[in-house]
């Protein structure tokens, strides 16, 4: 069974996914990465109809009121690839508007947009680079200059940042027009840009002011998918060194005949094995499921984290040569997992809440 | 995704923690620092402890019915464990999850009778002897030989590392039915009682202070009877019972953690901001993760047994996974608390000396049951398809 923790439907939307995706191969990602826009519109429209970023966004906006563990099973199909496009943040981006919304109404709109095929930027740095205090009726961005993915490409902003001064989080979406962008290189096939503050939140754009915890809740459902993508990612990464394993000889053997090798291989699939385990489990149930932690959502992140950049580290090791160069995927792996591990910000803060949560406050779970 | 908890199991679980949070506090209490002390030993207090669950309907959570058990899944077998494990109490160990469970898949069906309802009723305690001198790793050149004699075989032979073989009554051994070159496909597995004429069982003490044992068997008789499974078939039943092994490691990495926890609370170091908190919160942060997923590998194990499945590759990430992450929480924690950490087998030792004990303890986490190198050959090749 390919994917045994997949239910059938799930199972039939990553087949689907997988079918949709063959069109990506490592010529397809270069010649994209090399782009300005990083990724074809035509494609994007297309992934507008099969209508991932949406599937678990409620029907009266347009969507298919699916599950996020759904929307997962997409997104690591996409990581598998190491496709690059605004699903990611758009997929991420609606998560944490339809959360923080919860029965109100006031993004209804910017997610309908979504059904339509807009594509969204999330600004929610990780580390508090940026926040919000109040200026008039409105709020004006302060803090460090940020990298957000796909800022640039974005139709709109979605800004999840402290309001000084308070234990609360502005959620607010803004045009990306009226925003001072410069976009930077990045590490991977994920295009960023810089935002500076400055910019002024108005009273006219869709916000809400929720408890920091409820956005940080948010977030971490978003945040899954993210997960997700690194899950896929450290999948592919196993299959294509297994199988370059049996096809390269060295000494006149398969170099996965040699124990050296097959304990690289050993530690590669553990290290998969957890990072699938506890995406699986945070995806499948819900932060008050009496059956799991509270910080499940973030334990996933950084196992995924954690275990994408372990699995391509020791991929290219056990590659070799071959696997240092632009015309093996394995160099988009390689690239996207620091990348997609960094963009949860640093570790070492990820851990403090973990530590926090699981350890001091014993939040949840069977134990 | 499917999920593998349902509300009835968690029923069980709170029942299962009144019904403990219930039991003599000294019973417990004495139960609990015999199995800190040693585990592998379950002496007095912890077989009086298992004999009281026994008789309260409290043992044999998957078995069926009809040998006293509950008749439940694998998954509220994994959570009994993970429980108990949590508790620090005795959960039963290689009786209740190895060779039980060994037993209720190869045995005959007398066998099946006869020894499960025995197991149940705490009045027989396995110990296993499968390794030699000359035979660690490389189990299939093993040289303890059966030869036939009768209605039954001689044994004879030297074991060692045969850990609760000084307390145990029965004595779960792998022999040589065939020829040497046959390797694993010339061995057999036997059931032999620890007082058979001709059995010498000599202890060897561990750094831990964790007791083990050689045993030598001098033409010790065994019936044909007490064969489990055909003869030169055995590699099948060690095989199945070293699976079962390597699954049920599980909640004592969450218990060390804890204690260290206690030990940084005291400090102030658990939730304060100064760079030595901040150090400490990084490191425990990093532990609690991967205690879960330690819980997320056990369970996995289980869902596959409840499933009918067999967890090869699965098994052996559980048990690198557990037992590497036990032995660094040990050494990691002890690094937090500096020079005091050295103190051992005192009240007033920080963490109650757990952690300096778990260290001196912990190599055998990583080789018991199959090395760790073992294991991820296993790995490589059940899982990933890597040529021998
Ligand atoms: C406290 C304790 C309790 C134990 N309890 C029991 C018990 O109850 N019953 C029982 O039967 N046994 C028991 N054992 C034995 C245990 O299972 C063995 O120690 C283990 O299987 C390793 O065997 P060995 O000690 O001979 O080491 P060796 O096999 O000699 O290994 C030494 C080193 O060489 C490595 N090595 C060996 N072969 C290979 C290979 N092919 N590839 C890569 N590396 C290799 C090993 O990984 C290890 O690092 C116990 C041991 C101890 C110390």
């Amino acid at each position: 069974m390919k994917h045994p923790d997949y239910t059938d439907d799930e199972t039939a939307l990553a087949d689907s996914a997988e079918g949709w995706l063959k069109f990506v191969d490592n010529g397809y990602l270069n010649k994209q990465e090399q782009t300005d826009n990083g990724y074809e519109e035509q494609r994007w429209s297309e992934l507008t109809d099969l209508g991932w970023a949406s599937i678990a966004l409620p029907e009266r906006v347009g969507g298919a009121a699916g599950t996020l563990a759904q929307v997962g099973v997409a997104l690591r199909e996409c990581g598998r690839a190491g496709y690059a496009t605004p699903l990611l943040s758009t997929a991420r981006a609606v998560t944490l508007l339809d959360l923080v919304q919860g029965r109100d109404t006031v993004f209804d709109g910017v997610l309908r947009g979504v059904v339509a095929g807009n594509a969204l930027a999330l600004v929610a740095p990780p580390d508090g680079q940026l926040g919000v205090r109040p200026d008039g009726d409105g709020y004006l961005l302060e803090g460090r200059a940020s990298t957000v993915e796909w800022l640039a490409q974005a139709d709109s902003a979605v800004f999840a940042v402290p309001v000084a001064n308070t234990d609360e989080v502005l959620v607010a979406v803004l045009q990306t027009g009226g925003l001072d962008i410069t976009p930077v290189p990045s590490i991977d096939n994920e295009l960023q840009a810089t935002l500076t503050p400055g910019a002024r939140v108005g009273a006219d754009v869709p916000a809400v002011v929720v408890p920091a915890a409820a956005a940080a809740r948010a977030l971490g459902r978003a945040d899954l998918l993210r997960a997700s993508s690194m899950v896929g990612g450290c999948e592919a990464v196993l299959d294509l060194t297994a199988k370059y394993a049996l096809e390269r000889h060295q000494f006149g053997q398969p170099i996965g005949a040699f124990q050296a090798v097959r304990q690289h291989l050993g530690r590669m699939s553990m290290a998969l094995d957890a990072a699938r385990l506890s995406t699986n489990e945070a995806l499948s149930l819900e932060p008050e499921s009496p059956a799991r932690p509270a910080a499940m959502d973030a334990v996933a992140l950084f196992v995924a984290g954690r275990s994408y950049v372990e699995v391509a580290l020791t991929a290219a090791q056990l590659h070799g040569g071959i696997g240092t160069t632009v015309d093996h995927v394995l160099h988009h792996h390689y690239r996207r997992a620091k990348g997609m591990q960094l963009r949860s910000g640093r570790p070492a803060n990820r851990l403090r809440e973990i530590h926090r949560s699981l350890v001091v406050r014993g939040d949840g779970g069977l134990w | 995704m499917k999920t593998v908890i349902a509300d009835e199991q968690l029923t069980f679980l709170s029942d299962l923690r009144e019904y403990l949070d219930g039991l003599d506090p000294e019973l417990v209490a004495a139960a609990r620092a015999e199995n800190i002390e040693d585990p592998m030993q379950p002496r007095t207090h912890c077989q009086a402890f298992l004999r009281q669950l026994g008789e309260d309907g409290w043992l044999g959570i998957s078995w069926p019915k009809e040998f006293g058990g509950q008749g439940r899944t694998d998954i509220e077998h994994w959570l009994f464990a993970e429980e108990l494990y949590n508790r620090r109490l005795p959960n039963g160990l290689l009786t209740f999850n190895v060779v039980g469970p060994t037993i209720m898949l190869h045995g005959n069906p007398d066998q099946r009778r006869e020894y499960i309802s025995r197991i149940m009723d705490g009045e027989i305690i396995f110990a296993i002897s499968y390794s030699e001198p000359d035979a660690g790793s490389d189990l299939a050149s093993l040289r303890t030989r059966a030869v036939a004699d009768g209605d039954g075989y001689l044994l004879s032979g030297q074991k060692i590392w045969s850990t609760g073989a000084s307390i145990a009554t029965h004595l779960w051994v792998a022999a040589r039915t065939g020829p040497p070159e046959a390797r694993h496909r010339g061995l057999s597995l036997f059931i032999v009682p620890a007082d058979s004429p001709g059995i010498t069982i000599t202890p060897i003490i561990t750094q831990g202070g964790e007791r083990t044992t050689s045993i030598f068997f001098d033409d010790v008789r065994v019936p044909a009877t007490q064969r489990v499974g055909a003869e030169n078939d055995g590699w099948k039943t060690i095989t199945a019972a070293l699976n079962f092994e390597r699954m049920f490691y599980h909640n004592e990495p969450r218990w060390e953690l804890r204690q260290l926890a206690e030990w940084a609370d005291g400090a102030g170091l658990l939730d304060g901001s100064t760079a030595e908190s901040y150090e400490l919160q990084t490191v425990m942060g990093e532990h609690a993760v991967d205690v879960e997923v330690c819980r997320l590998m056990a369970l996995r194990g289980a869902a596959m047994l409840a499933a009918g499945q067999v967890p090869y590759a699965e098994a052996s990430t559980n048990k690198i996974w557990w037992g590497e992450l036990r032995q660094n929480i040990c050494s990691t924690g002890l690094d937090l608390i500096g020079a005091e950490g050295t103190v051992v087998d005192t009240d007033g030792a920080p963490a109650s000396g757990h952690l300096v004990h778990g260290l001196m303890s912990s190599p055998v986490w990583r080789f018991g049951g199959g090395t760790n190198e073992i294991q991820l050959d296993i790995i490589a090749n059940r899982g990933w398809g890597m040529p021998r």
